[in-house]
């Protein structure tokens, strides 16, 4: 469905590169095979060129969420169509959700519309502290293969659930987790006598012990859902103790330990607008959490937790407005939802800004991009200008006009 | 999504006239006469000295927008609003220069107390699943008035908020009217005159509660046989009533009939008294609905969560009936897969009343953005919408559904004065409440400690010399 053959020449915006360069007045900006080739002002314009007057208009890269089920679910009370999560104890660090992603779910160009073009898609709790391995999508056509890396991350829990799965506290919900990263040790140390079976048994099956390598030598984050100030300083501790590579997700409470999480280079993903005080580990909830985590330098990774669906990733940059209302940086709130997510996940030389070199995902803006009022007018992925329709387009378009003597049945 | 409920009053309005005696505003309605009023308001604005706020842009929330006007605000009313006031002696003078000013918003579908913050297995109070008819229960006896999101709300400008039971029955119970501001008994929240209303539930909910119990309903044709002998017994214990009170006029003697406070709210349904607002997502529900509350010949004041009302707009503005809407949620059930963004406008401009409700506490702390959503994806689609017109669906629409719209929800003279003074465009992300008035009385404000409230539950709890915020 390539409705742009041609190269693609945008001229005269105001570009958010989320780059060194920063925000660009009166940018132009050149793709050529999907790839942005030239960034400046009075750009020449080949023949056969797609030209867009980008005068009014405000370009960013294409959103990026950090932390969704985009794909996974398509009904949430309908469970054929949901498949975010195993209760299988068998598999715990190995369970993958990316062979499940559906690239045909009507979430993807309804969230395609409004900006959003890359998302990490994570597995929810099962009957573990481990919940599996998260992937990178993209919404682009369902065509192609839109799954970017199908193991992106390993994500665990330290919080007041943990506790319902490990005897009813937290305390052995970490001895768990790091009993596991020591079992990890041992297997790899030991691994031929382990799959020979002349080894004491470990807490973990193998395959998930293997899934765990990567965790364990610091190769792959490892992404931990935590919101108590006093458990996240206690996560801090396990990613000294085996040099993890360790993101803290949700992390209500973050702010009070902000300068410890910014000293130890650990980022956190959140949603700006989840402030309830929804149980007792989230009591220091509050909307100004983004803005004092970016002053303690803590990198922020944005996602949609609060809307109560997961079928509206692309609320984020509202999220992300909502940052800035409170006190946070532009420039640095559209970063938590490009280039951020993309540096975390191994994706920064791909996309997540908008700088010559990097596959053309762009979002042209009638607006301020963090606006209430403002709407995408053109989704560019891999230099390619997407349709901006949805299933819900053709329904609004069908009922539109109810007095129409056409039988709705027939309007397509 | 979430199964909730609402709860019915019963006799709305006597809590007006008890208030008689104050200073301020009351609502001078008919009393029920099923039974004498209980768990009477008791609310009471504080005395406020006159205010004065200069040379605002009004969103009036009766499709007017005002530049440079100035409002008087005096013994909980508004008073005048103009480009010119005179000076008034020991008035509070606020500067509202580069400033907008609102009515106070109104949420007509929220859980804040029946489902509160902290949310734990002990105070899931909203949703009384033990029978399709819940009738009886009255969800202002669930309200923990100390949950903190009441404040997190009044920060977003919220004054008003009907609190419902859930939907997990097909009468979920009785729901209450309150004024956003905690106090120590539910009573001294209570909209002083406000109706109390019904919520019922429509499609999947009770459907899936009960069925999956091995009990009717376990289908939507079971839904509606559920409504329907209800309503014949209600009519009944109506009738019984009805003959009580003639033969009692003239003197027979005669036994009261036997109390059931189950039929005595769906009896003060039919009589007009308690306003019915029905869960409903799919179109040809709704439509159904209209049918049943014909046959029993009963008012629908709202569909609430109306995924589909932009399929029956027109059948909608036909029966005078309001739907409430989400800006964009979908797709957590298969009854609001079909949702459009661009609902609420196209609503609206089939002639119905349209509303945004939240049903969240996160939603309801940014009505205000809720608006500015739909007003966007509307505009975007070709509706001309304006912010004078879009701040209906978060105010006097909203007044109207819940039958307070003669005494809140617009900028008038006369009425309540329940206001919010933003910093900026409410349609604005960057835009926050700035000053919020309940009663003309200050309750909020962005920049005085002082003047931002502190639950029970906030304070002290992170740091025992401070609040939670």
């Amino acid at each position: 469905m390539n409705l742009s053959a041609n190269d693609i020449l945008i001229q005269d915006a105001r570009i958010y590169t989320s780059a060194d360069a920063g925000i660009i007045d009166n940018g132009d900006i050149y793709i050529k095979d999907g790839i942005i080739t030239e960034i400046g002002s009075g750009l020449e314009m080949p023949l056969n060129t797609t030209v867009i007057n980008g005068n009014g208009m405000q370009i960013t890269p294409g959103l990026i969420t950090a932390h969704s089920q985009l794909g996974l679910v398509e009904i949430s009370a309908v469970s054929d169509t949901v498949d975010v999560r195993t209760k299988d104890k068998l598999y715990s660090a190995s369970y993958n959700i990316s062979t499940a992603f559906n690239p045909s779910s009507s979430a993807i160009p309804h969230n395609r519309i409004h900006g959003l073009t890359r998302a990490i898609i994570a597995p929810s709790f099962g009957h573990h502290v481990f919940a599996g391995q998260g992937a990178a999508i993209g919404l682009n056509d369902s065509e192609s293969s839109p799954v970017l890396n199908n193991s992106v991350a390993v994500y665990a829990r330290f919080d007041s659930s943990a506790s319902e799965y490990a005897g009813g506290s937290r305390a052995a919900a970490y001895t768990k987790i790091r009993q596991s990263l020591l079992d990890t040790r041992e297997f790899i140390e030991n691994e031929s006598k382990v799959l020979s079976g002349d080894w004491r048994e470990l807490s973990l099956p193998v395959h998930d012990l293997q899934a765990l390598i990567p965790v364990i030598t610091g190769d792959k984050p490892l992404v931990i859902t935590s919101h108590r100030a006093s458990d996240i300083r206690t996560l801090l501790k396990l990613k000294e103790e085996f040099g993890l590579s360790m993101v803290i997700a949700g992390a209500s409470e973050a702010w009070m330990v902000a300068t410890e999480l910014s000293a130890a280079n650990v980022s956190v993903i959140m949603d700006p607008l989840a402030n309830l005080p929804s149980n007792f580990d989230r009591l220091g909830a509050r909307l100004d959490s983004a803005a004092r985590l970016q002053l303690a330098g803590v990198k922020l990774l944005f996602a949609n937790y609060v809307s109560a669906t997961p079928h509206n990733p692309y609320l984020v940059r509202i999220a992300a407005g909502n940052a800035v209302a409170y006190g946070m940086s532009a420039i640095e709130a559209i970063k938590s939802m490009t280039i951020y997510p993309a540096e975390t996940f191994g994706f920064a030389d791909k996309f997540g800004s908008i700088e010559i070199g990097k596959l053309a995902d762009l979002i042209l803006w009638d607006g301020d991009p963090l606006e209430l009022l403002t709407s995408a007018e053109h989704v560019i992925i891999n230099g390619e200008i997407l349709p901006m329709v949805s299933r819900s387009t053709r329904l609004r378009d069908r009922y539109r006009d109810l007095q129409d003597e056409q039988p709705f049945i027939y309007r397509k | 999504m979430c199964i909730k409920i609402n709860k019915v009053l019963f006799f709305s309005i006597v809590f007006a006239l008890l208030l008689n005696a104050c200073v301020n505003p009351t609502i001078q309605e008919d009393v029920v006469e099923t039974s004498d009023p209980v768990f009477v308001s008791t609310y009471k604005p504080a005395d406020s000295r006159p205010i004065i706020i200069t040379n605002a842009t009004l969103l009036t929330g009766t499709g007017d927008q005002l530049e440079h006007t100035s409002i008087l605000i005096s013994e909980g009313r508004i008073k005048k609003i103009s480009s010119q006031l005179e000076n008034i002696d020991n008035a509070l003078y606020i500067n509202g220069s580069g400033k907008w000013i609102t009515p106070g918003i109104i949420d007509v579908h929220s859980h804040l107390g029946v489902y509160p913050s902290p949310s734990h297995a002990a105070n899931q109070d909203g949703n009384e699943i033990s029978n399709p008819n819940t009738a009886e229960v009255w969800a202002e006896h669930s309200v923990w008035t100390q949950d903190p999101q009441f404040t997190l709300a009044l920060t977003g400008g919220v004054t008003t908020i009907q609190i419902l039971p859930g939907s997990a029955n097909l009468f979920g119970g009785r729901g209450v009217t309150l004024k956003n501001l905690p106090a120590r008994t539910v009573q001294g929240m209570k909209f002083p005159g406000a109706p109390y209303s019904l919520k019922m539930a429509c499609g999947e909910n009770p459907a899936r509660v009960y069925g999956s119990r091995n009990q009717a309903p376990g289908s939507r044709m079971a839904n509606v046989a559920g409504y329907r002998k209800n309503w014949i017994k209600a009519a009944e214990y109506k009738k019984k009533l009805d003959e009580y009170q003639e033969k009692l006029a003239d003197d027979e003697n005669i036994d009261k009939p036997q109390r059931d406070l189950q039929l005595e709210t769906l009896v003060e349904v039919l009589k007009g008294n308690i306003l019915v607002h029905n869960h409903c997502y799919r179109g040809e529900e709704m439509a159904v609905m209209i049918d049943i509350a014909k046959e029993f010949n009963y008012k629908i004041m709202a569909f609430h969560h109306a995924v589909e009302a932009y399929k029956i707009a027109d059948i909608l503005a036909e029966n005078e009936i309001c739907a409430a809407m989400w800006p964009e949620w979908w797709g957590f059930k298969h009854e609001a897969f079909d949702m459009v963004e661009e609902h609420v406008a196209m609503v609206d401009a089939a002639g119905a009343c349209a509303i945004i409700h939240t049903d969240s506490a996160i939603g309801i702390q940014h009505l205000n953005q809720e608006a500015a959503k739909v007003m966007a994806s509307g505009n975007k689609a070709g509706y001309d919408i304006t912010r004078a017109h879009a701040i209906k669906w978060i105010t006097s629409n909203a007044a109207k559904a819940l039958g307070i719209e003669k005494h809140t929800g617009s900028l008038e003279v006369g009425k309540m004065a329940d206001i919010v003074l933003w910093d900026g465009d409410p349609f604005s992300i960057y835009t926050r409440a700035d000053k919020v008035f309940i009663d003309g009385v200050q309750v909020y404000d962005q920049h005085d400690n002082s003047l931002q409230p502190v639950t029970d539950f906030d304070l002290g709890i992170l740091d025992p010399e401070g609040e939670r915020l």
